[in-house]
């Protein structure tokens, strides 16, 4: 029992703590939750929960289904939505095998095992999330089409509609757990919410944004409202992204600043870019993981569709912002595929070694792009050699397949549970008949 | 002999002479010195700068002992003497130097120090001085090491001061350099890094970065001056490597930092290295407070989840890291080397320290000493290794004194060997007596090693009697715990038991088993190993080969100990028949046999016994021994899966060729003459060579009548008979392992006749047969009985196997309909696709398939793809381009991978496996038995899912088109 362990203890005895909740994540990105009783908490530090790791997606089959969660004693945190006294609280936990040695399929050690990969290499991750997502009124019923909450645009200042007091208790309540905001806005859409996390390193943040989802979730239910990740809710509106800047540290340092460096990028900034560029395609199955994911990139606008970054292009999958004067330690890159729906810690730890391989084969970036490249007709993105994303899930999953770079970063257990549950869900979703055929086809066939 | 040397003596004194040194005494002094060539340089050099030197050393005894016999070992010293002629006086008799070598008078010499040029020269003054000593043997090793260390912290101090007075904003915060490793022990070599860690804190509520930033400068400026190079030489590098984060944290922190990292971040290793912190440099309070809050943590570190995991992988890291070149002159590194010791005595500390307050000592040879007062370490090899110690750091000083070169590795020139054998008082033949010494206490040592953990338990539960204190049953428990022994109570049973009484067995038990259990703990299930010792032990009782194989505790018993605690199987043969353990330790009987030695053990077997059924029982009791061979030396690591798969296809054969003949000449002893010539074809991985632990013997009886002895009816009964008797008395249970022998590859399988003769195989073939069974014949080898009969055979199959123009159309579709409906039929109901070894995604049948199909379309041109075995024709396949080079690597590294997965789980478990084991136990013991080592059973996990994946998209893409 080490000291940390020990606080928690004297913690949850003093703050009254009646119910301590185990968080992890299964592989598809979804938030699970064990509920023990403060008397178990001693055990737990030390040998464990055991759980049927059956029941979750991706973690085991049934016949070696023992498996155990071990809290992470600095994660734990008072959960504010519970109410005052008795107290629920949280612990996010690592899994491993019932020989203690960490599990393969915990996405946490996926992540855990890309960041000491960068490490070994003397970097540190940090990521910035802007999570965008759609606020409703009330649980849409199974086939009604959601009523968002106000009829609203970007930064609009609304007077009706709960968005502004809806993200006010939602900042309240991730601060009260920790979690800096930078900042939050109306979005483009309506109903639509943006709310960006204070930098942080990257399994924190990932930690941090499934805390968030959950309180975004809560704070909604609480005032009868429905919040939404998924991507891209309606045909005619936005969807919601996750874009994230990323940077490099070699101790104190910004790897991606250069003085003097256009863009004040840097070699390394440079080559990371080129990594995420070259092996975007291989990835996109995983930052964008669900086929309706493809329905936000195809529309066009902020999303991106092509392989190309840019210095303040919105439509560049890779953006590089501007340059803020005596900030030398804010110098990032934003990677702007990324929806709001996806499993935080493959993501970050797939970005992540794409970056890294660009930076150990010292990949070449290719010129920038300075147009919008959705106003550049098919023949002039070829001839600037910009390739296009996969178009769909089936796409996605194909080269995913071929790619040794995710195998390698996901292990071989993750990577075939994905492939698998991947596969699944475009079969399924092939032989579905949409409104949208209904509509074109019923008046005319 | 005599003459040369007087002449060596004799030029020694007239040159001695010539440079003005004409007093005899000091020619004595000269001819005794380590290296009496290098001293004469010495002198030579001084006395240029030094015009009175001779007049010097004649009248003072005491200076010209030291000088002189350092200028024997060292010629750094003397070149820094004659950089300072002026210093000679530094060891001079009375000098206050030698007088006041300790840790205050150094500090307060030190601080005289304003800039860095004078630290290094005040350093090298005190260098100087205590190698003068050390070379005259005025102080022995405890003495210097710690007067080194002494100097180390006082220079510390001093650069600081120095650092301080140009840091213009100092006052506001207070920083502490604690010393770590060999430093913060007092016992530090003559040039090695000296390990730190820096603390900081700001003064009242000055800005905690800017606090940060002048820790930072100050520790990067003491570094510098430390490490820097000038026209006075360097001191030595400042290594901080020991901080939080290694060298990605930052070079200094605050003491709330550091708690907090400590508490939740630090690693067993971390615990172990702050076990030596002491106060080097600066705020003195600030230390005592870090020391406070730190070393308690320490002494709980034994307590941590990991710790046994933790000290495993420790300890294989500083047996294993040594660079092949250096191998053999190694002092630090390696088994039986200083790490070892100093690994060994910390690792106890870890564990006995907890409670016990008294073996907290950062010193080796103090928490020796300690520990074998306390009755945690025999009084006998506490002081054996602290002897050990004592002349292997000697040694080590004596190598870097020559030219203050950080170094551990024994010099290789008979020159340098003789000159440090002459100063550490080898007279006679020098470099050979000083080797000869080193190469015994490494022995010693390294011996000691695995003893030292486990005898202090022997007595404690064997009851020996003895002088020293025994361990308390806590205590012992503890340590067993430790060790990697799940359950100490049941280890103390079987210990005792095997101790137990006057006889020579325990006697010699006794004395082994320190070692025994050593050997046990680096294996995943010392428990299992140790119950099967006892098992084996009362087995064999008495006899006196076995005692004489355990008593020498040679190779053998060590190699008992890793089988019995590694692989079920091996040990499960063993029990059955102990006299196995009779090839241990000879190199020679780990090789098998090979066909044709085993066929002539076999066939001697059957002609000593007149009875078919004790014939077959010599022939298994050959067999099991092989087994024994093969398996055990696989597990001992010198066996390829394709070796063992050869050798296990071999044994096989000869078993059936002797249970064969064993069978005819039972007909021909109860029946008279044989109506018909038969012969046995091997099928399948049997045919192929490439059998596992668990494979049944696939095959096919094949016979010929001899028609004028009889009809046709009577040659098939009696063949009959033979392939009955046969397979029944191969598998029936007893006390040598059974050997299934299966013929459901004939054709018509279970359904059809169990011996055909050749012309109904003929006609058969012609009429029926399936192009399934003609890749089945792709793996036949007809080699087992009458020669005429399998040559006939082999060349009845050959146009099916081979086809003239390859497979059609047809025939390929066929093919790979076939596979695709076994993929999704066959697997068992519940399995993993991805691990089921055989029909598993990339597994055997994917690969086996896929070179199988290129057989049959191209054997007809390409003559290397006639081959029954996996790999070989992969090879040729490569050779014809009819696969890419990657491709064929790939399909053989997937092939290999689950081959060797299928036989480990086998060797761990003594059961076969479908699929790539689930249970995390059995994983830890298959990456153990497979040497892979049993921390790296995730990454083997994820290795075979990687390397079957891979091969199956060469299938997909080969195989499927």
């Amino acid at each position: 029992m080490n000291k940390q362990q020990e606080f928690v203890l004297r913690a949850i005895e003093e703050r009254d703590v009646r119910f301590i909740r185990l968080w992890f994540t299964d592989v598809l990105g979804s938030l699970k939750s064990v509920a023990i009783a403060p008397a178990e908490l001693e055990g737990a530090f030390t040998e464990g929960i055991g759980f049927d790791g059956s029941a979750i997606e991706g973690f085991a089959r049934v016949h070696e289904a023992d498996m155990l969660a071990l809290p992470d004693a600095s994660t734990f945190q008072l959960l504010p939505w519970r109410g005052d006294s008795p107290y629920s609280a949280r612990m996010f936990c690592d899994i491993a095998m019932p020989d203690g040695s960490p599990s393969y399929a915990d996405p946490r050690y996926v992540l855990k095992r890309a960041l000491g990969k960068a490490a070994d290499m003397g970097f540190t991750f940090y990521t910035h999330p802007e999570i965008e997502f759609y606020l409703f009124k009330g649980k849409p019923a199974l086939g009604e089409r959601p009523v968002p909450v106000d009829d609203s645009g970007f930064f609009d200042h609304t007077a009706q509609g709960g968005g502004q007091d809806f993200r006010r208790e939602v900042i309240t309540m991730l601060e009260s757990m920790g979690i800096s905001v930078e900042f939050s806005h109306h979005e483009g859409g309506p109903g639509q919410q943006e709310i960006d996390l204070r930098y942080a390193d990257a399994l924190t943040m990932a930690d941090n944004i499934m805390t968030f989802r959950t309180v975004v979730r809560e704070v909604a239910l609480g005032s009868g409202q429905w919040a939404s990740f998924m991507p891209k809710p309606f045909s005619d509106q936005p969807g919601s992204a996750m874009h994230t800047h990323v940077s490099l540290f070699e101790g104190d340092e910004n790897a991606f600043f250069e003085s003097g460096a256009e863009y004040q990028l840097s070699k390394v900034g440079r080559a990371f870019i080129a990594g995420v560029l070259h092996h975007t395609p291989e990835i996109t199955a995983v930052t964008n993981q669900w086929v309706n994911s493809y329905k936000r990139l195809a529309w066009g606008g902020e999303a991106p569709n092509h392989v190309s970054w840019g210095h303040n292009n919105r439509s560049a999958l890779v953006r590089v912002p501007r340059y803020k004067p005596n900030k030398g330690g804010s110098t990032r890159v934003e990677l702007r595929a990324i929806d709001s729906a996806c499993n935080p810690y493959l993501v970050y730890a797939l970005s992540l070694a794409a970056g890294l391989k660009g930076i150990e084969n010292d990949y070449p970036l290719p010129p920038e792009a300075e147009d919008d490249v959705w106003g550049l007709s098919d023949n002039e993105r070829k001839a600037l050699g910009i390739s296009p994303l996969p178009r769909n899930l089936d796409e996605a999953i194909r080269t995913m397949d071929e790619s040794e770079l995710v195998a390698e970063t996901l292990g071989e257990q993750v990577f075939e549970f994905f492939l698998r549950n991947k596969r699944a869900e475009w079969q399924d979703y092939r032989s579905q008949v949409t409104q949208f055929e209904l509509d074109r086809l019923l008046p005319l066939l | 002999m005599v003459s040369s040397r007087s002449g060596a003596q004799n030029r020694a004194t007239s040159r001695l002479k010539d440079l003005g040194f004409d007093d005899a005494g000091v020619a004595d002094l000269v001819l005794q010195s380590a290296d009496v060539d290098a001293t004469l340089d010495g002198l030579d050099m001084l006395v240029e700068v030094r015009a009175n030197l001779p007049t010097e050393l004649a009248t003072d005894e005491v200076l010209a002992n030291r000088l002189i016999a350092a200028l024997g070992v060292s010629r750094a010293v003397a070149e820094f003497w004659r950089r300072h002629p002026e210093c000679i006086g530094d060891v001079a008799e009375g000098s206050p130097l030698v007088e006041h070598l300790d840790e205050e008078s150094l500090r307060a010499f030190m601080l005289h120090a304003k800039e860095p040029n004078e630290l290094r020269v005040r350093y090298q003054r005190i260098l100087s001085v205590i190698a003068a000593l050390d070379a005259a043997k005025e102080r022995n090793f405890v003495h210097i090491s710690r007067a080194l260390s002494d100097i180390a912290v006082a220079t510390l101090g001093a650069a600081l001061a120095i650092a301080l007075s140009n840091e213009p904003d100092a006052a506001h915060v207070r920083l502490a350099v604690m010393a770590m490793g060999k430093t913060g022990g007092r016992e530090l070599n003559y040039i090695s890094d000296v390990d730190v860690i820096f603390v900081h804190d700001v003064v009242s509520d000055f800005d905690a970065n800017k606090g940060n930033q002048i820790a930072t400068r100050l520790a990067t400026s003491v570094i510098t001056m430390c490490g820097e190079h000038s026209v006075e030489g360097t001191i030595w590098e400042v290594d901080p490597n020991l901080r939080p984060e290694g060298k990605n944290g930052p070079l200094t922190r605050t003491l709330t930092s550091h708690i907090a990292y400590y508490e939740r971040w630090a690693s067993t290793w971390e615990f172990q290295a702050l076990l030596k912190a002491r106060f080097a440099a600066g705020d003195r309070e600030l230390a005592a407070d870090y020391l406070a809050a730190l070393q308690p943590m320490v002494w709980e570190a034994s307590r941590r989840d990991d710790f046994v995991k933790d000290v495993r992988a420790m300890r294989a890291r500083v047996i294993d890291n040594i660079p092949a070149a250096q191998r053999g002159r190694q002092l630090k590194l390696g088994s039986g080397g200083l790490r070892d010791v100093e690994f060994a005595v910390q690792l106890l500390q870890l564990v006995h320290g907890r409670a016990d307050g008294e073996v907290r000592s950062p010193n080796t040879l103090h928490a020796l000493g300690a520990l074998t007062e306390r009755g945690y370490v025999g009084r006998d090899d506490g002081a054996a290794l602290a002897q050990s110690y004592e002349f292997l750091r000697t040694f080590e000083h004596r190598i870097q004194m020559y030219r203050m070169q950080r170094t551990h590795l024994v010099p290789e020139d008979s020159e340098d060997l003789t000159r440090i054998g002459r100063s550490m008082g080898f007279n006679r033949d020098s470099a050979h007596a000083l080797t000869q010494a080193w190469q015994e206490h490494r022995r010693v040592v390294s011996s000691l090693h695995e003893k030292i953990f486990f005898r202090p338990l022997l007595e404690a539960v064997a009851a020996i009697p003895t002088d020293d204190l025994t361990l308390s049953a806590e205590a012992a428990e503890e340590r067993f715990h430790a060790l990697g022994y799940r359950d100490p109570k049941g280890a103390i049973a079987h210990i005792a038991s095997l101790t137990a009484g006057v006889s020579r067995r325990a006697s010699i038990q006794k004395s082994l088993l320190p070692a025994m259990l050593q050997w046990f703990s680096e294996s995943p299930n010392p428990d299992a190993g140790l119950l099967a010792f006892r098992r084996i032990s009362d087995e064999l009782g008495d006899s006196h080969w076995y005692l004489r194989k355990l008593r020498d505790e040679g190779s053998g018993a060590q190699q008992l100990a890793k089988l019995l605690s590694s692989s079920a199987y091996v040990t499960d043969l063993i029990v059955r028949a102990p006299d196995s353990v009779a090839m241990l330790g000879e190199e020679d009987e780990f090789k098998p046999l090979g066909a044709q030695a085993l066929s002539q053990r076999m066939s001697s077997a059957v002609k000593r016994h007149h009875s078919f059924s004790s014939a077959i029982k010599a022939i298994r009791r050959v067999r099991r021994r092989e087994l024994a061979r093969i398996s055990m030396s696989d597990v001992l690591g010198s066996l390829s899966v394709a070796e063992v798969g050869e050798a296990l296809s071999a044994l096989t054969a000869a078993t059936l060729a002797g249970a064969l003949a064993a069978a005819e000449s039972e007909w021909r002893r109860t029946r008279g003459e044989l109506p018909t010539r038969m012969a046995i074809v091997l099928m399948g991985r049997l045919g192929g060579h490439e059998m596992g632990y668990s494979s049944d013997a696939d095959v096919m009886f094949v016979h010929d009548p001899t028609p004028e002895m009889g009809d046709a009816a009577s040659a098939t009964a009696c063949a009959q008979w033979m392939a009955q008797h046969l397979r029944a008395s191969l598998a029936e249970a007893g006390q040598d392992p059974p050997l299934e022998v299966d013929a459901d590859l004939r054709p018509e399988g279970k359904n059809g006749p169990l011996v055909r003769t050749l012309s109904s195989y003929g006609s058969y073939y012609a009429k029926w047969s399936d192009t399934w069974e003609a890749q089945a014949l792709l793996r036949a080898e007809a080699v087992v009985g009458n020669a005429e009969v399998c040559a006939a055979f082999t060349e009845l199959i050959n146009p099916l196997r081979y086809p003239s123009g390859g497979l059609d159309e047809k025939e390929v579709r066929e093919i790979r309909r076939i596979k695709a409906r076994v993929e999704t039929e066959r697997l068992p109901r519940g399995a993993d696709p991805a691990t089921h070894l055989k029909l598993g995604r990339g597994g055997l049948a994917d690969v086996e398939w896929t070179i199988q199909l290129l057989q049959m379309q191209y054997a007809h041109e390409v003559p290397g793809l006639r081959t029954t075995r996996t790999l070989d024709a992969l090879d040729a396949a490569a050779g014809a381009d009819l696969l890419s080079h990657d491709d064929v690597e790939a399909l053989k590294e997937a092939w290999i991978m689950v081959s060797r997965i299928r036989n480990g789980v086998v060797l761990w478990r003594n059961k076969p496996a479908e699929s790539l084991v689930t249970d995390p136990n059995d994983l830890v013991g298959v990456a153990h038995v497979l040497g892979l080592g049993q921390e790296n059973s995730g990454p083997m996990v994820n290795d075979y899912k990687k390397a079957t994946r891979r091969a199956r998209k060469v299938v997909e893409k080969v195989f499927y088109g």
